[in-house]
């Protein structure tokens, strides 16, 4: 349903006035981004979420003050955030996945989009129907929606141009991630892989949705789009080619068909390669008993040609995976950092397996892999010359078997990090990383496949890190050419909000008892903004300028699997409630609830 | 054809709940499930916990059915005829976010013994978390 207000023509106007530099077909990712505008979800095709704005710096931020706010009217997990382009503000909601244009000029709303969904893609999204928000080109903006559909809207007066379907929830699957535009296409993803999906990529026409391409995580060679000779991974300390049927024959039978990797996180793109950059998910089911083999190609970092889809590398970090840690988190791409003397154009990637990885862009190169949380345990190291972790047998689920409940392992299945997405400052080139402190249990059991119904397999309780500061979370500071951490700082939860890093020496993000937190970027322990948003933040922190005045927005509304994860805190049933209950003590402080908060100087 | 199924299983299902009920003249809801120690159970309830997690309920509604995004199953067991649960279970309640899972083989065939597993956990007889085989 579309409403069409009468403030379209005003809106019209008002863009009219907009003085040049505005506009948005400056935001580009061969160009770079428009600082005054916050364009894309990361803020540029790099994945960077910096910003050249400096008027909010590490002296006046403490002044900080809220400018307005709005409310989505919808409850449940908001992640995203919202898009600024010129005198307009875009966001957008979990599902029913509505999106309102508001004019900036006086937070009236343009236009609102809420899409007719059948409500039986709620539970096929069990338990959070997240959405990680709209992208922005050319006069359109682009919604993913929950049910898998995929729609451009006007910008100026929210009509759809186009739709396309997906995917099939009645299979399982259904969307949550942001749509991506590089170049003339929209990259999306597929979510699902806790139903057995087999995950993929596909690029639409971004003014037609016609499909150009599709490619699959899992199967056979020309499906996957993967080149035998041509496509390379990183082998025996050198590049080589993945050669023929390098998935299929890393699984038993057709169990690649339900094998998961799926698609759901934060992509990013380099112009000049002309290469897109993202991960693929866990391998189905969380069973590895159920599934021998390497699991080729889910827990990958895919480096796709954005024309032709073809694979130009590939790397596997996590081989038949056992703790459900997903290879989907943001790629970031970083110029010139200094790995072992030398200035490399890289892609950082933090994975939920507690790895901060560090390779070449171009070349698919294994440089760096380190722990970034120093309690992950699962593996001793990742051995830089097969590119393969060091799993301890201990923390082994596979080793151990079905119907064992195996403890203690580090990090938790929602990783060391999850969606959350990290900053890059490109003055110091360090990373700005949320992340979550959090350990499990687990103990996988065989499960049986059937289309549509949860295909998961194993039962986890998690609690915060053992032996550490008791939180769940910590904010931490990374040179990803080292592969140290330069500092941490404590946080009670995980922190699930995407942070932002500025030209004015901030760092900012949310927590999910519900704070907006700004810290001073050279040294991330000394706060110097904290304000109580609505609900609990798992959104991410945006800024932009208008009428010459900067802005840090962020959305609030407690959820996600953070909420969930965080409910599951409760060890099992000899500890119960004397366990340290994460999610009760949550509730504490925050409710449902989703809001955008507005900041400015006074 | 999932109607026809459904009534297949449950009369299957009804058979063997039969089979485990005691001789003594105990009402309807104690012959539902047998326990032993607060965690060793009859085998239906058994199958009906390990449908529980096979199905991944926990997700929704907590891993010792406390609520999550769903509802407490320890409140709602109170509440529900078995009907009731049936019907919600089989049918779902899309709008609120329960799937139907009449589609499922296992939970069709051990539906009794999910609400037998349930209603124990309910009415405090079976402990939270894993449970074991009577001996």
């Amino acid at each position: 349903m579309t409403i069409n207000r009468k403030y379209a023509c005003g809106a019209l106007l008002g863009l009219a006035f907009v003085p040049a530099p505005a506009l948005a077909a400056d935001d580009s990712a061969e160009q770079g981004p428009n600082p005054k505008n916050w364009a894309m979800q990361a803020g540029n095709a790099q994945n960077h979420r910096y910003s050249s704005l400096k008027q909010i710096n590490t002296t006046n931020v403490k002044n900080l003050r809220v400018s307005w706010m709005f409310s989505t009217g919808v409850l449940r997990g908001h992640e995203g955030g919202p898009l600024v382009i010129g005198d307009t503000l875009y966001v957008h909601s979990p599902f029913p996945n509505k999106v309102f244009a508001i004019r900036l000029a006086d937070q009236s709303i343009i236009w609102k989009y809420e899409p007719k969904q059948d409500p039986s893609v709620i539970p096929v999204m069990c338990c959070d129907t997240v959405n990680r928000g709209l992208a922005y080109a050319d006069g359109k903006i682009y919604l993913q929606q929950a049910d898998t559909t995929l729609v451009a809207l006007d910008a100026k007066t929210g009509k759809v141009l186009w739709s396309v379907k997906n995917g099939d929830p009645k299979k399982g699957e259904t969307n949550t991630n942001a749509p991506h535009i590089f170049k003339n296409k929209v990259i999306t993803g597929i979510s699902g892989g806790e139903f057995g999906v087999r995950g993929y990529v596909t690029a639409y026409d971004k003014d037609t949705g016609r499909q150009l391409w599709r490619a699959y995580s899992t199967g056979p060679d020309q499906e996957m789009l993967l080149d035998p000779q041509k496509t390379m991974t990183w082998t025996d300390g050198k590049m080589a080619p993945v050669g023929k049927d390098s998935s299929l024959s890393t699984w038993q039978g057709d169990q690649w068909k339900i094998g998961g990797g799926t698609t759901w996180g934060w992509y990013s793109y380099d112009p000049k390669l002309n290469l897109i950059y993202y991960g693929s998910g866990n391998p189905s089911t969380w069973n590895p008993a159920q599934r021998p083999g390497d699991n080729r190609w889910s827990m990958t970092i895919f480096a796709r040609d954005v024309d032709t889809g073809q694979a130009k590398w590939v790397y596997q970090m996590t081989p038949h995976d056992e703790w459900d840690f997903d290879g989907v988190n943001e790629m970031i791409l970083a110029d010139g950092v200094n790995v072992k003397g030398k200035p490399r154009n890289v892609v950082v990637h933090f994975d939920r397996n507690g790895f901060g990885y560090t390779l070449d862009r171009a070349t698919g190169e294994l440089l760096v892999a380190e722990k970034y949380d120093p309690t992950v345990n699962w593996a001793t190291h990742v051995d830089m010359k097969s590119g393969r972790p060091q799993v301890v047998a201990k923390y082994s689920t596979q080793a151990n078997g079905a119907d064992v409940d195996t403890k203690g392992v580090c990090p938790a299945a929602l990783g060391s990090k999850d969606q959350q997405p990290a900053a890059y400052n490109p003055a110091n080139k360090l990373f700005y990383v949320p992340t979550n402190h959090v350990c499990m249990n687990y103990e996988p059991f065989k499960v049986e496949y059937t289309a549509g119904q949860p295909y998961v397999g194993a039962t986890l309780s998690m609690f915060p890190a053992p032996g550490s500061h008791g939180g769940m979370g910590n904010f931490i500071v990374w040179d990803a050419g080292s592969g140290k951490i330069v500092k941490s700082k404590a946080e009670k939860f995980s922190v699930w909000s995407g942070a932002l890093v500025t030209a004015g020496g901030i760092a900012c993000y949310g927590t999910l008892e519900g704070y907006v937190k700004c810290v001073d970027a050279n040294d991330i322990s000394k706060e110097l903004f904290k304000f109580k948003t609505p609900s609990g933040i798992i959104g991410n922190v945006n800024t932009w300028e208008y009428n010459g005045k900067q802005y840090i927005g962020v959305l609030s509304g407690i959820g996600g699997w953070a909420g969930i994860g965080l409910a599951a805190g409760l060890e099992k049933d000899t500890d119960g409630l004397g366990a340290v209950g994460g999610y009760k003590e949550l509730s504490k402080y925050t409710e449902l609830g989703g809001v955008l908060t507005v900041f400015s100087l006074p | 054809m999932a109607n026809l199924r459904k009534a297949a299983w449950l009369f299957g299902a009804a058979i063997v709940l039969g089979a485990f009920a005691p001789g003594a003249a105990f009402g309807e809801d104690q012959k539902l499930y047998q326990v032993q120690e607060g965690n060793k159970v009859d085998n239906a309830t058994l199958e009906g916990w390990r449908t529980w997690r096979a199905l991944a309920c926990e997700r929704c509604h907590g891993n010792q059915q406390q609520g999550l995004v769903g509802p407490s199953l320890i409140e709602a067991l109170k509440r529900l005829s078995r009907d009731e649960f049936k019907t919600a279970v089989l049918k779902g309640r899309p709008e609120k976010g329960m799937p139907n899972f009449d589609g499922s083989k296992m939970v069709t065939e051990n539906i009794d013994g999910l609400y037998a597993y349930l209603k124990g956990r309910a009415d405090g007889a079976i402990k939270p978390g894993h449970v074991y085989p009577m001996k």
